[in-house]
């Protein structure tokens, strides 16, 4: 089992105790404030806190560093792109051949790149730290189907699992001499192709196997689903929730008036 | 009493991969009646039917897969047919091969508890669940872990736990030992024996255990081509080795020396213990000129070695070695196996050999060649690997093409492709599928395909990864076979195995590892020996080595590999 994959990163801290429903509305006040406010002091102060609170849940720096690390070829991306083309009339930084560096295009890149880390972030601060079974829990003491709430666990689930079927497939193929690295950008396309077949065959199998097990361990035998664990708002869930309100309020007021 | 299962006149075919095709019946007529309390086990080779039966004890055939399906099965008095699938999971649990789709919390707990909570069972009642079904899998002190986080034995474990957890009479598994190793088998096989001995429950287990089978189950049956071939108590099987051997299933080792014994000396031998051979065989003594089995290795050539490993350190992270301070040399023609407990090394090891991981400290060369100067692609034509699983390699349309693939990609010229794939195609018996999809073949040759895909583009080296685990006897000798032509032009082979009758039969060297160093190299007959080696591998010597041990002071060697050579020492005077 390759864990590089795993999202949910066992501990007994705070954040990981936690109401799964405060968790989930800790994502939905930072999403709105990143948005409310498109300001980098904004993503950056968001960015800040997130990273705090998961050293906070001894989640490894490492691990936060390695999101940054896969996030920061997209944010360049983004970064590169709305310099090129974004800014509409702001003045001209400098011109590459037909193209137009503009200062707005070069605030707006930064702000989208920010904001994408920001709410990287903010999903992290909740997955690293949800078990999946309770994040089903906080979906339907929310009242949505336990089907939804379980199908979203099964994918968080199954991101390791296909994660590691992918590295041994492209193993495998490698094993019999296909070469991933050589030819035109063509050709190395059409290299993954074995891969991909071999992965879709797999997932295919793996998902009608799922399915079985499934039924077989009696989902949706009842219309009485009980729950062997259920969720209790307690102190600190409480005055962390009221916390939240309270940022949301005052966020809206400074904002609206 | 009645019957938990009752199964009559039961024909089944899958609905056609292609609409052109015809259905291909899987189960032609099955008629079982099994009484509450049994524990049943199922033979079979592989495509006999065995998971296809499984899956009808509990509804999903046809419930969920739809074909064709005539005739009746009852659980526990209500016909399958008429029950939705969830509805009759209370009566029959079903525990799968592969743990991995069966165990989707992150907690055991919870997995325990996600059965009960779905037939809305009160939390209580959860509660004392879940502490019962932790209790008789031996699972008490695992409430808490992660189940992914477990060895392959202890997951299936968690599998049976969450599926006890829902209070089945009857609990159906379909191969849940294949990819364990031999004391995650012993574990689940003295599990289920509590279960029905203790608890009253009535098992059917598919399996390829023969010989663990016959000695914990009370009845056998044995499914050939979709009907029941046999069908009775572990003695009354065990007098018909004859025609377990005929329907191309393994039998157990002392009865086959027993069936050997007879043939060689005229008189009649029956035992299938290695405590019954004893006590009829103290009474005799040998009289063979004994030549005994070489317990040293010759060293083939005094040619420097095909592939040289030194000092070979490596960590997939950083608590823990995988491969510690590792010193092996292979030379040209040699068949070596690579024994050892899961988690071991054994895979780590042999994925150094063609490139696929890199040294962290050390070295590994394959013909001189440093694998950290070659791409994995490049070796890949001096070292071959087949995988365990076979469907991580196999993506083609038809057979023909699967094979062709590694021979194109090396750039063989279209002439050659086609005459060596022809060849193949031959060789491994596959002419007749060459035009089929190679994923809609059964498991047994699916994994003909993986290994003639990879023997086609002629390595000089072969990679075998548990090549024969959860294949029926006649399947692993086809393999073996094909293996053994392979060295015997002069190919060398590197087998992992759990299975120390293959090593017994087919290795000259094996090499043991534990927690990532090598703690034995050296002959077969000198590994069985070391007992102390064996324990820390997680492995038992041959019955027969153990049988001649037993009886050394008669005067028998005890350097014994197989039946074969236990019959030569016996009786085989000049």
């Amino acid at each position: 089992m390759r864990t590089d994959f795993q999202l949910y990163l066992r501990g007994d801290s705070w954040l990981h105790r936690l109401d799964p429903r405060v968790k989930l509305a800790f994502v939905v006040t930072a999403t709105l404030l990143a948005f409310m406010y498109p300001f980098a002091w904004m993503q950056l102060g968001l960015i800040a806190t997130c990273s705090l609170l998961l050293l906070t849940a001894r989640v490894p720096a490492q691990r936060i560093l390695r999101l940054w690390r896969n996030m920061s070829i997209v944010m360049l991306l983004i970064f590169v792109l709305s310099a090129l083309f974004a800014g509409g009339d702001s003045p001209i930084l400098f011109s590459l051949g037909p193209l137009n560096v503009r200062v707005a295009g070069i605030e707006q890149g930064a702000l989208l790149a920010l904001r994408l880390l920001a709410l990287a972030m903010v999903f992290a601060v909740w997955l690293y730290t949800t078990d999946q079974t309770d994040m089903v829990r906080g979906f339907v003491a929310l009242h949505m189907p336990y089907e939804w709430g379980l199908t979203l666990a099964l994918a968080f689930r199954y991101l390791p699992t296909f994660g590691s079927l992918y590295a041994r497939i492209k193993d495998a193929q490698q094993a019999r001499g296909l070469d991933l690295d050589a030819g035109s950008l063509r050709e190395r396309v059409q290299a993954y192709q074995p891969i991909l077949i071999a992965l879709v065959v797999s997932a295919l199998r793996h998902g009608e196997a799922l399915g079985w097990a499934l039924e077989a361990r009696g989902l949706g035998a009842s219309d009485h689903r009980t729950v062997f664990k259920p969720l209790h708002m307690r102190r600190p869930d409480w005055l962390a929730a009221g916390f939240l309100a309270l940022i949301v309020i005052l966020a809206t007021i400074l904002r609206v008036f | 009493m009645t019957a938990d299962i009752l199964v009559r006149d039961l024909y089944y075919a899958y609905p056609a991969a292609r609409p052109d095709l015809p259905p291909q019946p899987v189960l032609r007529g099955v008629n079982v009646e099994i009484p509450r309390g049994q524990f049943v086990a199922l033979l079979g080779r592989v495509g006999a039917g065995k998971t296809t039966l499984c899956l009808t004890l509990n509804g999903l055939i046809p419930n969920a897969t739809g074909g064709v399906f005539r005739g009746d099965v009852w659980v526990q008095g209500r016909n399958t047919k008429e029950h939705p699938v969830a509805a009759l999971a209370p009566l029959s649990g079903m525990v799968f091969q592969d743990p991995e789709v069966q165990l989707i919390h992150t907690r055991v707990d919870d997995e325990i508890a996600f059965g009960p909570e779905n037939l809305g069972v009160p939390p209580d009642e959860i509660a004392e669940r879940l502490a019962w079904a932790l209790r008789v899998t031996g699972l008490t002190d695992f409430r808490d872990r992660s189940p992914l986080l477990l060895s392959g034995g202890e997951k299936q474990r968690v599998a049976i736990a969450a599926v006890l957890a829902m209070r089945p009479q009857t609990l159906v598994l379909d191969e849940p030992t294949a990819s364990l190793d031999p004391a995650g088998k012993a574990a689940i096989f003295g599990v289920l024996a509590d279960l029905t001995r203790q608890h009253g429950m009535t098992v059917l287990m598919a399996t390829q255990e023969t010989e663990r089978a016959l000695r914990y189950a009370d009845r056998i049956l044995v499914l050939d081509e979709g009907v029941l071939a046999l069908d009775g108590a572990p003695e009354e099987i065990l007098r018909e080795a004859d025609t377990l051997h005929a329907l191309g299933l393994a039998t157990p080792e002392m009865t086959e020396l027993s069936r050997r014994l007879s043939a060689a000396t005229g008189r009649a031998y029956q035992f299938n213990t290695v405590s019954a051979a004893y006590r009829r065989l103290r009474r005799e003594t040998p009289h063979g000129d004994i030549i005994p089995a070489p317990t040293v290795v010759p060293i083939p050539s005094a040619d420097p070695p095909q592939i040289r490993i030194e000092h070979l350190f490596y960590s997939y992270d950083a608590e823990r070695a995988a491969l510690r301070d590792v010193n092996l040399n292979l030379w040209r023609g040699e068949f070596v196996a690579l024994v050892g407990r899961n988690g071991s090394g054994k895979t780590t090891l042999a994925r150094h050999l063609n490139g696929l991981l890199q040294p962290a400290a050390g070295s590994v060369s394959v013909d001189g060649l440093d694998t950290r100067t070659q791409r994995t692609s490049a070796l890949a034509r001096r070292v071959g690997y087949v995988f365990q699983n076979p469907d991580h390699q196999i993506f083609a349309a038809t057979v023909r093409d699967e094979l062709a693939f590694g021979l194109r990609v090396q750039g063989a010229p279209a002439a050659v492709v086609g005459q060596q794939v022809a060849k193949a195609l031959d060789l491994f018996g596959l002419a007749a599928h060459a035009d089929q999809p190679p994923a809609s073949l059964g498991y047994g040759q699916r994994r003909l395909v993986a290994l003639a895909s990879v023997l086609v583009t002629q390595p000089d080296t072969l990679i075998l990864d548990e090549p024969t685990d959860s294949l029926d006897a006649r399947s692993q000798r086809e393999i073996m076979r094909v293996v053994q032509q392979f060295n015997a032009g002069g190919g060398t082979v590197l087998l992992i195995t759990h299975d120390l009758r293959l090593v017994a039969n087919y290795a000259r060297r094996v090499v043991a590892l534990s927690s990532g160093q090598v703690i034995f190299d050296g002959a077969p007959a000198a590994l069985f020996g070391e007992k102390r080696v064996l324990a820390e591998a997680g492995l038992m010597a041959p019955r027969v080595r153990r049988l001649a041990e037993r009886l050394a002071w008669s005067g028998m060697p005890t350097d014994i590999l197989t039946p074969e050579q236990f019959v030569a020492a016996w009786v085989g005077r000049p």
